[in-house]
């Protein structure tokens, strides 16, 4: 698995890792495990995730996913951008099918704007951007 | 043609109270600008007061408001500036350009509930210059729907619309060029208006084709203008509209929906087929309305991007899903066309203030006194922005 590391610019808009609904999924990443959360009875996926407190939250668990999917839709990022991403444009922009079911926005590394196909499958890597956080990011599969 | 609604019943029981029973009695707006070099707490008030006099009306007349949340005028300090003598009802809806129509919808909603008798609606943004982005401004801590999308950089608006846009191109195909007929429509009516800030610009499909890309498939020419502007309208029931002087814009059908699952920009998981906001949107509205879209004179379809507008016109009932790009072929958005659309020039080429000119333009066409004016006229959809929780609005004339 592709584990990457960068010093994130001072302006970069990190994720609050504390947030109480979205913490198991930051935890998970600094692991190096992507993690989704589903109805223990019914098995549905729910993303973006509920809070434990949900109605049926009783039956709301937390599991590592495959970490595998396909593009469902993706954009390619030039000029303007932040000075955080100024370094990786063209910045390939992805919505990323789970074979769990969610579509989650992520970045592609390791491939070119010329390589992306709709439906093409990817799989899950990670780039620490310093102690606290760890974004899952796609590659090629 | 045109989708039907079979499952959806006439909401009558409660919406009697709003169809046909206010009006849009008054429209304003200060020239639009790059830099209009005043602060929007003061152009927001020239605007109201524009309004009031297209009306006929005075300050002491208004006792209700209804405004944007995001980049926010103040209630109270609009009500001192303008003398407005006792304020009784105001509210401010949040989500940028889904909140245009829903201006429209709740200042009805108060009127017709006895909660207000004039409302002053508005919009005042300064968007001109390059640095007021507010996606420029993402430096921070992401926090809540933002933690979804802007850590990975997908934090411009063109970028969260173009995901929809490229995958509809996948699974339809629709192509470059019919994203270019909407651009070149909005930019024809933009050349017929002289408020317009692209009035002396043309646009060709060479000129679009040659744009510069911003985010792969969208280039410059599917984006809308930067603009400094203050707009604003008076809305009022029907009896005392009868009594003003222009002729009245009548809110016939009003609705605002934000789809199941919602998610504020990255709205990707809502339906099994990543539809937009505007369908939930559309089913209240014509649930809502006698007229449907077969009857619709004229569009202003939202169009802070090319492709919201191809969306709009499958979402609102235009055409069936996967037909909005060759909806657009033959100039059928132009002037003349079967759906003349965007005919102030819209975002796109008239200026981008969070689709608040939609509405002005709509009241324009009722009246009869647009810069391209659809023949006789009588019914006008306006919608919000797709994607975002969003709002739409039928207005007809008497």
């Amino acid at each position: 698995m592709t584990f990457l590391e960068e010093t994130p610019h001072p302006d970069y808009a990190l994720p609050d890792v504390d947030d109480p609904v979205m913490r198991p999924f930051w935890d998970g990443a600094r692991d190096g495990r992507l993690m989704q959360q589903r109805d223990r009875t019914t098995g549905e996926v729910h993303w973006p995730p509920k809070p434990m407190y949900w109605k049926g939250g009783d039956r709301l668990e937390w599991f590592e996913a495959r970490g595998t999917g396909e593009i469902y839709s993706y954009v390619v990022a030039y000029e303007p951008h932040l000075p955080a991403f100024k370094h990786l444009l063209p910045l390939i922009l992805v919505l990323v099918q789970l074979d769990e079911g969610p579509r989650l926005v992520g970045y592609m590394i390791n491939c070119t704007p010329e390589q992306m196909r709709f439906g093409m499958k990817v799989r899950v890597a990670f780039k620490r951007l310093g102690e606290r956080v760890t974004l899952p990011l796609w590659e090629p599969a | 043609m045109v989708r039907r609604i079979e499952d959806l019943t006439l909401d009558d029981s409660l919406f009697r109270r709003i169809r046909d029973r206010v009006a849009i009695v008054g429209i304003g707006h200060l020239p639009f600008a790059k830099d209009i070099g005043r602060p929007i707490s003061d152009t927001a008030v020239e605007a109201i007061q524009l309004a009031l006099d297209d009306a006929g009306l005075e300050a002491e007349d208004v006792d209700g408001m209804c405004m944007f949340e995001m980049e926010r005028t103040h209630e109270v300090s609009i009500a001192r500036r303008l003398g407005v003598r006792n304020l009784r009802w105001w509210s401010k809806i949040s989500y940028g350009g889904g909140a245009s129509a829903a201006t429209i919808m709740q200042a009805a909603a108060a009127i017709a509930t006895g909660l207000a008798d004039t409302v002053v609606c508005h919009r005042a943004r300064n968007r001109g210059a390059r640095t007021s982005a507010p996606w420029m401004n993402e430096r921070e801590i992401s926090i809540d729907d933002k933690a979804l999308h802007s850590p990975w950089g997908l934090i411009r608006p063109v970028d969260v619309i173009g995901m929809w846009a490229h995958r509809h191109m996948h699974e339809y195909g629709t192509t470059r060029e019919h994203l270019g007929n909407v651009a070149i429509a909005a930019r024809k009516h933009a050349n017929n208006n002289p408020y317009a800030m692209m009035r002396e610009r043309k646009l060709d499909m060479e000129t679009y084709r040659r744009g510069r890309m911003i985010g792969y498939p969208l280039n410059l020419y599917d984006c809308c203008l930067e603009t400094d502007g203050a707009l604003a309208c008076v809305v009022t029931s029907i009896e005392r509209a009868r009594d003003l002087r222009q002729k009245p814009a009548l809110v016939h059908s009003v609705a605002q929906a934000s789809g199941p699952n919602p998610v504020h920009l990255a709205n990707y998981n809502n339906t099994p087929k990543m539809e937009t906001t505007s369908v939930f949107c559309a089913q209240q509205l014509w649930r809502r309305s006698q007229i449907q879209p077969a009857d619709i004179d004229c569009a202003q379809i939202y169009d802070a991007f090319t492709p919201l507008v191809i969306l709009g016109l499958e979402d609102y009932g235009f055409c069936k899903r996967g037909e909005g790009g060759p909806f657009t072929e033959g100039g059928r958005l132009e002037l003349g066309g079967a759906l003349p659309t965007l005919t102030s020039g819209g975002g796109l080429s008239e200026a981008y203030v969070h689709g608040f000119n939609l509405i002005i333009e709509a009241v324009r066409q009722i009246r009869g006194t647009s810069f391209n004016q659809v023949p006789e006229c009588r019914t006008v959809l306006v919608t919000g922005a797709s994607g975002v929780a969003t709002s739409a609005a039928v207005l007809r004339g008497e």
